[in-house]
C-alpha cells in the first residue's frame, strides 16, 4: 500500500516535472532567434535546383551521360520533377559527401551522375530519388 | 624555384589540356579588351605560403593590415606543405571578409574589369607532375595577350593567355573573389553572396555579416532575406533597437514569411523586457 502510494506520488512528480520541463523547452525554442543560414536554404530553393541544373549543363557530366546512353534532356527533365525539398537534401548529402573537400571537384560530378541515373533507374544510391518506370 | 611554389593536396581534379584564349569561343559577357586592378601589393612569399600570401595580398589591397602569417594561422596545414581549398574560403571569413568562389573566365574577367584583384588556383606543372599554386590575376590585355598576376614572388608574373588557362583548367578554373563586406562582386548571383554573408555569422563575424547584409539590400533592395539576416546580426552584437527596424523592414517586404514574424516577435520581447 505504502510502496503503491509513493510510486503514484513519484509518478506525479515525474510526470509534472516533465511538464515543466516541456514547457519551458518551448519557451526556449521560441526565444530563440530563427537563423539566417536556414532561411536561405529554405526560401533560395530556386537557386538551388539552378546549380544542380548547371551541374547537369557541365560538358564532363553530359559526356559520361551520353556514354551510358542517358539522353541529357531526359535527365533534366527528370531533375525538374524533384521537389525543392528532394533538391534541398540533394545539396545537404553533396556537402556532406564532400566535405573537407571541394565541392566542385570528381565527387561533385560523380554525385550528379549517380543521381541521374538514379532518376533514370539505372542504380539506386540515393534514398530520395524516385524511378518510375 | 620548386621550393617557393607551393604544394597543395589535390581537391580539384585535372582538366584536359585547354585551347588557346579566343575571346569569342570563351566569354560569354561583355567585358572590356584590357583591365587593370591598380595598386596589389607584392608580397614575396613564405615557403608554400602562397595561399596566405595571396588572402594577404588582397586583403593589404582592400586597406587590411594583416601579414601572410596571420592568414597562414587560420589557413595554413603544415602537414599538407600547403592550403586546402575549403580553407581559403573559411580564412578569408574568419577574417570578415566577404568571399566567394567563381569558376568561369567569365567571372574571372568580369571581376578584374569591375576593379577587384581575384585568387586563381593553378597547377604550374604537369597533370602527372602537379605544381599547385595561389596567385592573384590583377590584370588582362587580350591584345596583347597577357594575363598578369602577383604570384609569391618580388616581381609579377606575366602570361600569354593559352599558358594561364592550361595552367588554370588544371586547377578546374577555381579562383575567389575576397572583398571587404562593403564590396559586392561583379560577376556572383545574389543566393551565394547571401550565403556568404550568412558564413560570416557562422563564424561569429556579426559587425563583417551585417555590413554585408547592408550592401547586399542596398543592391537587391526587393528580397527580405537582406534586412532578415541583418536583423539577425544584430541581435547577435546586442543591438536590440537596430534588430527591431531591420526586421520590421524585412517584414515590410515579406509580410508572409514565418521566420520573420518569429524574429521580430522575440526581439520586441527583449525589448520590453
Amino acid at each position: 500500500m505504502g510502496i503503491f502510494a509513493l510510486s503514484k506520488k513519484s509518478i506525479a512528480v515525474v510526470l509534472s516535472a516533465q511538464l515543466v520541463l516541456a514547457t519551458q523547452a518551448v519557451t526556449f525554442a521560441q526565444a530563440d532567434m530563427l537563423g539566417t543560414e536556414a532561411a536561405i536554404n529554405k526560401y533560395a530553393a530556386f537557386d538551388n535546383r539552378a546549380a544542380l541544373q548547371e551541374a547537369l549543363n557541365r560538358d564532363e557530366v553530359q559526356a559520361e551521360m551520353i556514354a551510358m546512353g542517358v539522353d541529357p534532356a531526359e535527365a533534366a527533365a527528370r531533375l525538374d520533377a524533384l521537389t525543392d525539398v528532394e533538391v534541398a537534401s540533394i545539396l545537404t548529402q553533396m556537402e556532406n559527401d564532400s566535405a573537407g573537400a571541394d565541392i566542385v571537384g570528381t565527387l561533385f560530378t560523380i554525385f550528379v551522375i549517380l543521381l541521374v541515373t538514379d532518376l533514370l533507374c539505372f542504380t539506386r544510391v540515393f534514398n530520395f530519388t524516385r524511378c518510375v518506370r | 624555384m620548386i621550393r617557393r611554389l607551393c604544394l597543395l593536396l589535390a581537391c580539384a581534379w585535372l582538366a584536359a589540356c585547354a585551347a588557346p584564349f579566343d575571346p569569342d569561343a570563351q566569354l560569354s559577357v561583355d567585358v572590356p579588351t584590357r583591365a587593370a586592378v591598380a595598386d596589389v601589393p607584392l608580397i614575396q612569399q613564405a615557403d608554400f605560403f602562397c595561399g596566405p600570401a595571396s588572402i594577404a595580398m588582397v586583403m593589404q589591397w582592400a586597406g587590411a593590415d594583416v601579414s601572410q602569417a596571420d592568414v597562414a594561422a587560420l589557413a595554413f596545414n603544415p602537414g599538407a606543405e600547403g592550403t586546402y581549398l575549403a580553407d581559403m574560403i573559411g580564412a578569408s571569413r574568419r577574417l570578415g571578409q566577404l568571399a566567394v568562389e567563381i569558376d568561369s573566365y567569365d567571372q574571372l574577367l568580369a571581376e578584374v574589369a569591375a576593379g577587384h584583384p581575384v585568387i586563381v588556383f593553378q597547377n604550374l606543372g604537369l597533370g602527372v607532375l602537379p605544381v599547385w599554386h595561389y596567385g592573384v590575376v590583377t590584370s588582362y590585355d587580350i591584345a596583347a595577350d597577357e594575363v598578369r598576376l602577383n604570384s609569391g614572388q618580388r616581381d609579377q608574373m606575366v602570361m600569354p593567355f593559352a599558358t594561364f588557362t592550361r595552367t588554370w583548367a588544371r586547377g578546374d578554373y577555381w579562383g575567389l573573389v575576397v572583398l571587404p563586406p562593403d564590396q559586392l562582386p561583379a560577376s556572383v548571383p545574389e543566393a551565394e553572396v547571401l550565403r556568404a554573408a550568412a558564413a560570416l555569422e557562422r563564424v561569429d563575424q556579426f559587425a563583417a555579416a551585417a555590413t554585408l547584409y547592408q550592401t547586399g539590400a542596398a543592391r537587391w533592395p526587393d528580397n527580405w532575406l537582406w534586412p532578415f539576416g541583418l536583423g539577425n546580426a544584430r541581435y547577435a552584437m546586442g543591438d536590440l533597437r537596430g534588430a527591431r527596424s531591420a526586421l520590421l523592414q524585412a517584414r515590410r517586404l515579406g509580410p508572409d514569411i514565418p521566420e520573420v514574424r518569429a524574429n521580430l516577435a522575440t526581439v520586441t520581447a527583449a525589448l520590453a523586457r
